[in-house]
């Protein structure tokens, strides 16, 4: 029926967009894919394989072993031999914490390709898995001098040193996707805030230099603002700067108070439920401006 | 030291907290109404993070609204959670000493609680937490039986309710609050919904001291 075929085509858009975005919406790409698989595989053509992989890795993140066995009986017949599903397979395995068959999946994987970068980047998560950090951001740090241009690579090494609390390390990797991706108000805002955490007069003024970057790619980076408020306070207050400096942090920091008081007013127009936080905030910053 | 009772709403929203971000750290703070001095009553719990928890900006600045809005409520912040994305190993990370010191210098008694993932399985028996306290300078595990929380089944059954019926993806914590600052990080509207599903106090019922099964 007619309505029936436009749900199959609302339900293959959602998987569509989940998929360009990158979402890790597993609960919903399961709840949404288990229904188009058992009632509309007809009507999905080639898109099913794709569909098989998607709904496959989310299963595996909801713990459905049944859904994503399913799945992957489907693709194995499908592609028999195909490098992509024994990545599959040994991504099950990961989720069945069986990490050294999964290991042995990827070396072999490996052993045919050896530029096959899921495969290693799936070991080295194997080690995060297992809590095994420091080998981890050392395969991770191996695989970039291979892979220089690797993104998310770089995101998971910088993540990896923050928890490792390496702040110098953690800078640099997000130095390097800064310097890739000048746009991206993130990267910036997290370089600053690896910054601040490193204290220092001279670490304060670089973060709030990059806070006010952040600010200036996304003016309603929350975080930034806050954090230039913070920063630029923290050296208006310190005895180690002149006058002239202390009087442009001052300045900084008034502007961002500005700027925050304007956002949370705007915010709680209309609305009963944030008052508190927006009370909170309101005196919290009072109380700085006045000292 | 001194016993620690823990609430169901702080229980609950702690819990839901671990299980709204399952691939991540979080952390929270502890709060209590009741005065200082005597057993610590933990009443409510502020959720913060569930991104780059030992990074100091956004702590520190949630640090400082907590502690505002505790001013204007008449509460105190008494300890910290945290449930750490590695399930095998649910002991204190710097950063969870760092906020618990931290917090001990302002309250006397102050307790670092962790969410012991491995344990929270819909069967549980047990509270899947431990606690610490300190003593001297170092962090010591609590004696289990200094430890109550009232009405345990039922705190666990409205939890698990609240995971079911979707809800849990109501709470809101600091983080979150900073992507949409329209959102509550006091929570009010899972408050009520968690007060809802609660039945009137009866205060013998189903006290659980952690050393020891449920009493009935």
């Amino acid at each position: 029926s007619a309505s029936l075929s436009e749900r199959s085509e609302q339900m293959r858009d959602k998987l569509r967009k989940w998929r360009e975005d990158n979402h890790r919406n597993s609960e919903q790409i399961v709840d949404v894919g288990e229904e188009l698989i058992n009632e509309h595989a007809s009507k999905l053509g080639d898109d099913i394989w794709i569909i098989y992989e998607q709904v496959m890795i989310a299963a595996l993140d909801c713990s459905r072993d049944d859904l994503a066995w399913t799945c992957l009986q489907e693709l194995k017949r499908q592609f028999p031999g195909s490098q992509r599903v024994k990545r599959l397979a040994g991504m099950r395995l990961e989720a069945l914490e069986k990490y050294e068959d999964a290991s042995k999946q990827y070396d072999s994987i490996l052993q045919d390709d050896p530029t096959n970068t899921a495969a290693r980047k799936r070991k080295i998560s194997i080690l995060k898995a297992q809590g095994k950090s420091a080998e981890a951001i050392r395969e991770l740090n191996e695989y970039l001098e291979q892979f220089v241009g690797d993104q998310e690579a770089w995101h998971e090494l910088s993540e990896l040193y923050i928890n490792e609390h390496d702040y110098g390390k953690a800078a640099f990797c997000l130095e390097e996707l800064m310097m890739t991706n000048p746009h991206n108000h993130l990267y910036c805002e997290q370089y600053a805030e690896v910054k601040y955490t490193q204290g220092g007069l001279e670490n304060l003024e670089l973060s709030r230099k990059y806070f006010a970057q952040a600010l200036k790619l996304n003016n309603r980076n929350m975080r930034a603002l806050f954090g230039l408020y913070m920063s630029a306070s923290h050296i208006a207050a310190s005895p180690k700067v002149n006058a002239t400096v202390k009087k442009a942090n001052v300045k900084y920091a008034t502007w961002a108070t500005n700027q925050i008081n304007r956002a949370y007013q705007l915010a709680g127009r209309g609305t009963k439920e944030n008052k508190c936080s927006v009370k909170a905030v309101e005196e919290m910053l009072e109380s700085i401006t006045m000292s | 030291m001194g016993e620690v009772e823990l609430s169901c709403l702080a229980y609950v929203k702690m819990y839901l907290h671990a299980c709204l971000f399952p691939r991540c750290s979080v952390n929270g703070l502890l709060l209590s109404s009741s005065p200082a001095g005597g057993a610590v009553c933990v009443t409510d719990c502020v959720p913060l993070l569930h991104t780059h928890l030992p990074l100091a900006p956004i702590t520190q600045l949630a640090l400082t609204q907590v502690d505002v809005w505790c001013a204007q409520t008449q509460q105190r912040i008494v300890g910290y959670y945290q449930a750490n994305a590695c399930v095998s190993d649910s002991s204190p990370t710097p950063c969870a000493l760092k906020i618990a010191d931290k917090i001990a210098e302002q309250c006397n008694n102050a307790v670092l609680l962790m969410i012991d993932g491995g344990k929270m399985s819909p069967d549980y028996r047990v509270p899947p937490i431990v606690m610490y306290e300190r003593k001297d300078t170092r962090w010591t595990l609590k004696d289990k039986h200094t430890i109550m929380l009232r009405q345990w089944e039922e705190t666990r059954d409205i939890a698990s309710q609240l995971l079911d019926s979707g809800d849990h993806s109501l709470l809101v914590d600091f983080d979150s609050h900073l992507d949409d600052i329209t959102r509550d990080w006091t929570n009010q509207k899972l408050n009520a919904k968690i007060a809802e599903l609660a039945s009137p106090a009866n205060d013998n019922l189903g006290v659980c001291q952690l050393g020891n099964p449920v009493l009935r």
